[in-house]
């Protein structure tokens, strides 16, 4: 009895009122992926990443863990993926340095389901990004584009919205004052203990704090 | 060449028939009689051994005249033919003579088969070409290509004629008058004037196409009949031949027939009585199927050199439609296709487009050319196109999934995906990436061409095999020096090497030998680095950011 109602409470249609009010258009995430970092989890809405929306993380620089952060959601997605939609792709749209493979496979991400996109000029990234999103052959789309304009912004997320991906936008840390017409949005900070996450923006909470969020 | 002759002289006979109308019964008797001497028995095939008449399988040939090809060919890449008298000639010095004339010259009065000088008297700014009987030919397999969209037997009857089998096509495209009229429209689309008949044996089709076209016969009933009024120049026999048959007072192919079989096969050389037994029926007419070539591979002209990417879309699109018959006809796709584009005085430029699933429809092509061509800068004016493709493939059949590898939709989806990407962002933009089983770091992995569906053995490769030791995700293209002081790595301050070493020696036999012993460090604000120092020279890297 128990077991069920909380698979229940997991639906991504059922939003608890703890201390905030059901959003209407909560409906329009297709649901969410346990981020895999119980911490995390309590505080997002639904307990997970969502999936079908724009997620946006500002970052001081590349490499302080966002990767280690994401991957456990990534690899659920490759794992126990919906009927009919085995064979989906993990789409890296222009990151930074080139993600290693081996520490991805350790990691549980089989290697042939990566695609990368490697173009350094910004319309064309933003392109690549829509298509992959819009496409629905794409489980997961990570595109590094920091220099983006609301209206772009807006675009992806129709984009991410067309489809049930999880989308996720790798941003400066800079661009934290600018509006931003994503879902979620968080701001990670590298500390010597390993990861604190600000929870800048989220559906139906208040800002908040993820401290050491890569410890379980 | 001397296919013109006889249809010259053929002419010649049409000409005299009202005059000789009447004495049909007078000369016919006289070979006839003459046919009655005793004759050299072994030599002289039988009546009675010809075999009866129906072959096992019904046949209906469509035979199609092309009446303007001479013009067209010769004319190709021109422009416009319609304003001035234009006559195409063939044949040496005084004996020129027009094979065929444009609209304008038929206005004047000139006919095919009039000389040269005939011809200028009647217009004084008569525009002369010649004839090219290469083009002729080359035109005439591109049509017999466009013709294996209609039915997979198709034959080249030189040097105006195609052939084609469609009693097994009626069915598909509605019977024989609904294939006809597409067959006209489709032609007249090309700018080919066409004269067509329909008739159940090879020989006799392409007679009645070139004597007396629309003529469709269904049943080999009628065949007889509609064949005897048919005059001889309609079998383009040799000049030599009909002027004998002149010379007999024959004039109708029914004259002919009713003449004893031993006499002609005495008078004629063998392949009059062949020929007719094959026109009417009594004897099989095998004939030489077109096969279409692997490849496709076609020039389009262009009506003045194009330097705007704009107007010069409409040309590639034409190429792709035709391209698209080719690969309808072989019930095939490409993966690959090349557009070039010549320039006057300079290397011709291509444009390559590709896709991830073998794709035959003009649609799947046309959307990746308009993305391509958008972003074209050509180096100069074009002087002319060509489309060339890759090997032709058969098309994926249409069985169910597999498990496990996505429903045929969601791969179609994925290969669409590819291509788009691929298209705009040129191929080595996209990439998969595999597993190696190598212990140096930056060889454990390589880039691929990444597939919608998994080729076999490409799956959860080396998974067995990877390291044991942790892995940073994110590995730096060329491991980055980093600063020592005091015998201590540095970088945003000192490090903290929190576990290592790793000792990683490999590559002796490659020339790319490492040895190297890795660390995991920290820096001071937490991020966590792979370093190695190189166990020569030691000096300090930095290799990769566990992300």
């Amino acid at each position: 009895m128990n077991a069920s109602l909380d698979a229940l409470l997991q639906s991504a249609a059922i939003w608890r009122a703890r201390g905030a009010f059901p959003d209407p258009a909560g409906l329009a995430a297709r649901g969410i992926v346990r981020s895999g970092w119980p911490r995390l989890d309590a505080c997002l809405p639904g307990g997970g990443w969502p999936l079908g929306t724009l997620v946006e993380l500002l970052l001081p620089r590349a490499g302080i863990g966002e990767l280690r952060l994401l991957l456990p959601a990534l690899s659920r997605l490759v794992e126990s993926p919906a009927p009919g939609r085995e064979r989906r792709w993990l789409a890296w749209i222009a990151p930074p340095h080139a993600p290693y493979p081996p520490a991805l496979a350790q990691g549980g991400i089989p290697p042939e389901r990566l695609l990368l996109v490697a173009t350094d000029k910004m319309p064309e990234r933003l392109w690549a990004a829509e298509q992959t999103l819009r496409s629905g052959s794409c489980a997961a789309v990570l595109a590094w584009l920091d220099a983006v304009d609301d209206r772009w912004l807006r675009r992806l997320k129709l984009a991410a919205e067309s489809g049930d991906a999880l989308a996720v936008l790798f941003r400066s840390l800079g661009r934290r004052a600018e509006a931003s017409p994503a879902t979620l949005r968080l701001a990670l900070e590298a500390t010597p203990a390993g990861l604190d996450l600000w929870v800048l923006k989220s559906r139906g909470r208040g800002p908040a704090r993820v401290r050491d969020a890569l410890t379980a | 060449m001397t296919m013109r002759g006889a249809s010259g002289s053929a002419k010649g006979l049409r000409r005299g028939r009202g005059a000789t109308g009447d004495l049909f019964a007078a000369p016919a008797a006289s070979p006839a009689g003459r046919a009655a001497k005793p004759r050299p028995a072994p030599a002289a095939p039988d009546p009675a051994a010809v075999p009866p008449a129906r072959p096992a399988l019904r046949q209906l040939w469509l035979a199609l005249t092309f009446t303007t090809l001479p013009l067209l060919a010769a004319t190709r890449g021109r422009g416009s033919t319609t304003g001035a008298p234009l006559v195409v000639v063939a044949g040496e010095g005084a004996r020129r003579t027009v094979d065929a004339v444009n609209a304008a010259a038929a206005r004047a009065g000139i006919r095919p088969g009039f000389g040269l000088n005939a011809a200028h008297a009647l217009a004084p700014r008569l525009e002369v070409v010649e004839r090219e009987p290469f083009e002729e030919a080359r035109e005439l397999r591109r049509l017999a290509r466009w013709a294996t969209s209609l039915t997979p037997w198709v034959s080249l009857e030189a040097p105006d004629q195609l052939l084609l089998e469609v009693q097994g096509s009626l069915r598909l495209f509605g019977g024989a008058p609904a294939l006809l009229g597409r067959v006209g429209a489709e032609l007249e689309a090309q700018g080919h004037a066409v004269a067509l008949a329909l008739a159940p044996t090879s020989r006799a089709a392409t007679w009645l196409a070139r004597a007396a076209p629309g003529t469709l016969i269904d049943s080999p009933a009628t065949l007889a009949g509609h064949l005897a009024r048919l005059p001889l120049g309609a079998t383009a026999w040799p000049a030599r031949t009909l002027e004998d048959c002149a010379r007999l007072g024959l004039e109708t192919l029914g004259e002919l027939k009713r003449l004893p079989r031993d006499g002609l096969a005495r008078r004629f050389e063998p392949f009059v009585l062949a020929e007719l037994d094959e026109a009417f029926g009594l004897k099989p007419a095998p004939r030489r199927r077109y096969l279409v070539p692997e490849r496709f591979h076609e020039r389009a002209e262009l009506p003045a050199e194009l330097a705007d990417v704009a107007e010069l879309t409409p040309y590639c699109e034409r190429l792709l439609e035709r391209m698209g018959h080719f690969l309808r006809a072989r019930t095939a796709g490409i993966t690959r296709l090349t557009f070039l584009f010549a320039h006057r005085d300079q290397k011709p430029s291509c444009v390559v487009l590709g896709r991830a699933v073998p794709a035959a429809g003009v649609a799947d092509w046309q959307g990746l050319l308009r993305e391509r061509l958008m972003r074209v800068t050509l180096p100069a004016p074009v002087q002319t196109l060509t489309l060339r493709t890759g090997a032709a493939v058969p098309l994926p059949g249409t069985s169910a999934a597999l498990p496990g590898f996505g429903s045929r939709e969601a791969v179609a989806e994925a290969a669409a995906l590819l291509d788009r990407l691929r298209a705009r962002l040129g191929e080595t933009a996209v990439s998969g990436v595999c597993l190696v089983p190598e212990h140096r770091p930056e060889a454990a992995w390589r880039a691929v061409r990444p597939e919608p569906v998994p080729l076999p053995g490409r799956t959860h490769t080396g998974i067995a095999a990877l390291p044991r030791a942790p892995r940073p995700l994110w590995l730096l293209l060329a491991p980055e020096p980093l600063v020592v002081r005091d015998g201590q790595p540095c970088r945003d301050g000192r490090l903290m090497l929190e576990s290592g070493p790793e000792r990683i020696e490999s590559g002796w036999w490659d020339g790319g030998d490492v040895a190297r012993d890795y660390y995991i460090a920290v820096t001071r604000s937490g991020a966590r680095l792979w370093i190695f120092r190189e166990r020569g020279a030691r000096r300090w890297f930095l290799h990769g950011v566990f992300g």
